[in-house]
């Protein structure tokens, strides 16, 4: 396998782009408190997005050689993959979508009644679990099954952590705010409806996600990956990623940009 | 019959029934203890609906059987590459296969069954419009808590999505059938998800005749809010509905790409691939990326519905535009996914009954691809009249008009390549010159409606309904009977009868251009779309009554080409040659197509249409023994 790099610099890699992420993300927090810059927060989503896509994702394997034999799972998994993007093609459409109904919505506003901190936390634990989910597809791309059944395990608790804290913390700590799904008046826009619909479909993803971790990492306790064929770590990783992905535009999306507008 | 209940889909629709009742009943046992009203007009209540309709979907999926593969490997069990069809006959069809010729062959008959379906509520609604006041649909009627009008509403609305869905179907079955053989492969790419993809859509097509009896709506097919967040329970069914047939298309189209980019044969570089192959990359390029808009939209109205999200309700700050612009994304696109395959399908044929070239390859090939890029950026002129900002008429009218250049370049192409042809007119070319025609009628009446100043009069009148039944017409369903017709013996070993195809063709076309003109003509006279009813005043109502006949003389056409259609499946006549004398890889082969494809892999060695010209073939099978596997 002459196009991975050896394992602990490949491992290295992914703290540097770790601690960027991370210090990416606390500069858009104090950039968000302290003034009104839409356009900046916008360029640190997507050079954000950009280090995701290349150093989590390897976008770049699309365009790996992969011989011509069409029945061999080198091949096959060129295949996969091509096709797994284009399914991210696709999803990407959705919070797009999403996207294009907050800003027609709520326009330059943001519902108060969310919690700083608690959106900072949760937005943290998904980098983090992004981060040991690179380690862990790292660990079995050398063959290491052990390691990246730890380092699933712990990207799969700090996964649910995130469902949950979202689904029982955050939305009964805005709907105690007064952001419920019914919330909206002309003057504010149907802030209520826009929140619960992002935040519900990224969860939703989330949860896809969670199982599709669940299920490779049962499989690896079976040994069934070795580092040249364990293409469902590798879907199972990027699909992971690109959660984290999405959640890089909804965070500053929902919590970020825009003047905060009380509801009442 | 026997072997009909034992089958997937019989089993698949048994476990749909259990979903529905499953998921029904786990709601209104919920709102019982919580002590809500637990029943409604139609027993349940309406989310007890939308949950029981959607998990009928996820149980009907794993009832068929297709899922059965995935189940294994998520439990880390391998399973082999191809399963063995051990069934024959119909069956074949009934149960789950991963052989994309049985695939196709499956979508084609459930478009072909939902054609009729949509076909029989428009006769039906037609007839009420033979003359002005309600003749039958009347206003005492009752039936699936509707009266006439409303049941005119929802026969019109189903009308139209059953139609649109059953387009879906039809140009994945072309696709599916013929573009993994014009590439030289043995399968699509994913053969499991090719399969779930087409099963997917049956319990569609079940929510969607379900909205029928569960109380209708009226919206039309676009589903516009406010009128949709407050229409009855069916129209939940609806939007669920178009969201399962959605990811058919979706998946569909995932696979047809990574298809093209990853299963050609040697020698197949982008600039010798079949136009059909080019049509197909173009159209599944849009069904992948924006279906999902329409699914969005569709979804955003169900949860407002559900739950009170504000999304298109004014007294909450939310913007019913809004909705437009999001349906509209998809939906004008949407278009050239009805269109591009049947295109295709025209530039296929048509040197193949010329016996020339085909004119501008390159431009053809490219022209696909530019209408669905233009097609993106045109969706706002369905909205000229929604009070959108005045301001964005005029680009959306500018770029709409710029989608004419590339549909030009077909134009001039199949002209250029019948000037001068050696033209023979069996039933598929009778089919392609027609629908060249018709489309062109359909091109010549857009322009108006993309054009501010004219589409604030023609918006909503029947002259839009004359439009793009000539563009949908010509655009896939006269294609879709030549392929049909075409590709026949290949996938039977039989041609289908050629006077039966003729009468077939010379009843159809007149009627056609009678219904269509005339829908204009009235339309232009100020005959209002979706609307059960019209002024005597009007001095239509002659006009009415021709458009209907009109309409069952098209009808009756069908019926010739489905009494065709089955008998030549038994006793039509031996053809398992090269029926056309083509120059595409399939038809080097004998009729019907081997399980596998082709025995021998081949290589392309030339361009693909160069008919008539003297040594110049297009494949060259790779002899077993010289050849080295590729
Ligand atoms: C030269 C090309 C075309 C132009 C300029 C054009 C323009 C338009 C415009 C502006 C409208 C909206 C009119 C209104 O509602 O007031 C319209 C409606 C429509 N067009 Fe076209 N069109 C073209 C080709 C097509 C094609 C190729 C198809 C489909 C196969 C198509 C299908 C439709 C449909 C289904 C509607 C009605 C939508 C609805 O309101 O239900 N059109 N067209
Ligand atoms: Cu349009």
């Amino acid at each position: 396998m002459s196009h991975s790099q050896d394992k602990s610099s490949a491992l290295g890699q992914g703290v540097v782009i770790f601690v960027y992420l991370a210090v990416l993300t606390v500069l858009e927090f104090f950039v968000a408190v302290s003034f009104e810059a839409v356009p900046l927060l916008l360029v640190v989503a997507v050079i954000k997005a950009a280090l995701v896509m290349y150093y989590y994702m390897h976008i770049y394997k699309l365009n790996q050689e992969d011989g011509t034999d069409e029945h061999s799972y080198e091949y096959k998994t060129g295949s996969n993959r091509l096709g797994l993007w284009l399914f991210l093609l696709s999803d990407a459409f959705v919070f797009g979508g999403l996207m294009v109904m907050r800003v027609n919505l709520l326009g330059n506003t943001r519902p108060e009644a969310l919690n700083q901190v608690l959106g900072l936390l949760v937005t943290a634990v998904l980098l983090v679990s992004s981060f040991f989910m690179n380690r862990g597809e790292t660990a079995m791309a050398h063959g290491d099954t052990k390691s990246f059944m730890n380092n699933t395990l712990i990207t799969f608790v700090l996964g649910l952590g995130f469902f949950l804290g979202v689904i029982f913390v955050e939305w009964p700590e805005a709907a105690h705010e007064g952001l419920t799904v019914f919330s909206g008046t002309p003057a504010t826009g149907p802030m209520g409806g826009v929140f619960y619909f992002m935040t519900g479909m990224h969860a939703f993803h989330v949860l896809t996600g969670l199982i599709f971790l669940a299920v490779v990492w049962n499989n690896a306790r079976k040994g069934i990956y070795t580092a040249e064929k364990h293409w469902g770590v590798e879907a199972a990783a990027v699909y992971w990623h690109f959660v984290d992905l999405v959640w890089i535009f909804f965070y500053p999306a929902l919590y970020l940009i825009g003047t905060a507008v009380a509801l009442k | 019959m026997k072997g009909f209940f034992s089958s997937a889909l019989a089993r698949g629709l048994f476990w749909q029934l259990i979903g529905t009742l499953v998921g029904a009943g786990l709601v209104t046992g919920i709102r019982a203890l919580m002590g809500l009203t637990a029943t409604d007009t139609f027993f349940f209540t309406e989310p007890a609906w939308v949950l029981g309709g959607f998990l009928g979907v996820l149980f009907f999926l794993v009832g068929s059987g297709v899922t059965s593969d995935w189940i294994k490997w998520a439990r880390g069990i391998d399973t082999p590459d191809h399963h063995e069809d051990h069934h024959t006959g119909w069956d074949k069809y009934a149960n789950v296969s991963l052989d994309h010729k049985v695939i196709g062959i499956q979508y084609t008959l459930v478009a072909l069954a939902l054609i009729s379906i949509g076909g029989l509520f428009a006769l039906i609604f037609r007839a009420e419009l033979a003359a002005s006041q309600l003749q039958f649909l009347t206003l005492d009627i009752k039936l699936f808590g509707q009266n006439g009008p409303q049941l005119y509403n929802t026969l019109m609305s189903l009308h139209g999505m059953i139609m649109i869905v059953s387009i879906l179907l039809g140009i994945s079955g072309i696709i599916n059938y013929v573009v993994p053989l014009l590439l030289g492969a043995q399968d699509m790419a994913f053969p499991r998800l090719n399969a779930f993809s087409y099963w997917i859509a049956v319990p569609a097509a079940v929510l969607l005749l379900m909205s029928l009896v569960l109380g209708g709506f009226d919206t039309g097919w676009t589903g516009y809010p406010p009128l949709s967040a407050r229409a009855p329970v069916g129209m939940q069914m609806f939007f669920l509905g178009v969201f399962t047939a959605g990811w058919s298309s979706i998946l569909g189209s995932l696979n047809v790409l990574v298809t093209v980019v990853r299963m050609r044969s040697k020698g197949m570089t982008a600039m010798r691939m079949p136009i059909l192959v080019w049509a197909a990359i173009a159209t599944s390029l849009i069904a992948l990326t924006a279906t999902q808009l329409i699914g969005l939209s569709f979804q955003s109205v169900m949860f407002q519905r559900l739950f009170g999200m504000g999304f298109y309700d004014a007294a909450k700050g939310g913007n019913p535009v809004l909705f437009q612009h999001l349906f509209w994304f998809y939906s004008h696109p949407a278009v050239y996914v009805f269109i591009l395959p049947g295109l295709g399908v025209i530039s296929e044929l048509l040197p193949v009954f010329v016996r020339k070239p085909l004119f501008g390859y390159r431009w053809i090939a490219m022209s696909s691809l530019g209408i669905a890029l233009v097609g993106f950026v045109v969706w706002a002129h369905h909205m000229f009249t929604s009070g959108m900002n005045e301001y964005l008429r005029v680009p959306f009218m500018y770029s709409t008009l710029l989608v004419a250049v590339p549909t030009g370049v077909k134009f001039f192409s199949w002209v250029a390549t019948l000037w001068k042809g050696k033209i023979s007119t069996p039933t598929p070319m009778l089919f392609v010159l027609g629908g060249i025609i018709v489309f062109l009628m359909g091109g010549l009446s857009g322009p108006p409606n993309a054009t501010v100043s004219t589409d604030l009069h023609l918006h909503d009148t029947y002259f839009i309904v004359g439009h793009f039944h000539d563009t949908i017409f010509g655009g896939f369903v006269f294609p879709f009977f030549a392929a049909i017709y075409y590709w026949f013996p290949k996938a039977t070993g039989r041609r289908m009868n050629e006077t039966l195809g003729k009468i077939h063709f010379w009843l159809m076309t007149p009627s056609f251009f009678v219904l269509t003109f005339g829908m204009m003509y009235v339309g232009l006279l100020g005959m209002r779309r979706r609307i059960a009813d019209y002024d005597p005043a009007l001095g239509i109502d002659s006009a009415h009554l021709v458009l209907t006949i009109a309409g069952f003389l098209i009808a009756l056409s069908v019926l010739i080409f489905f009494y065709n259609f089955f008998k030549s499946i038994k006793s039509g006549e031996k053809a398992e040659g090269n029926v056309w004398n083509s120059r595409s890889p399939e038809w080097q082969v004998p009729s019907p197509m081997p399980v596998h494809n082709y025995e021998q892999p081949f290589e392309v060695v030339g361009e693909p249409y160069d008919y008539g010209l003297k040594d110049a073939g297009y494949v060259k099978f790779i002899e077993p023994d010289k050849g080295t596997h590729k």
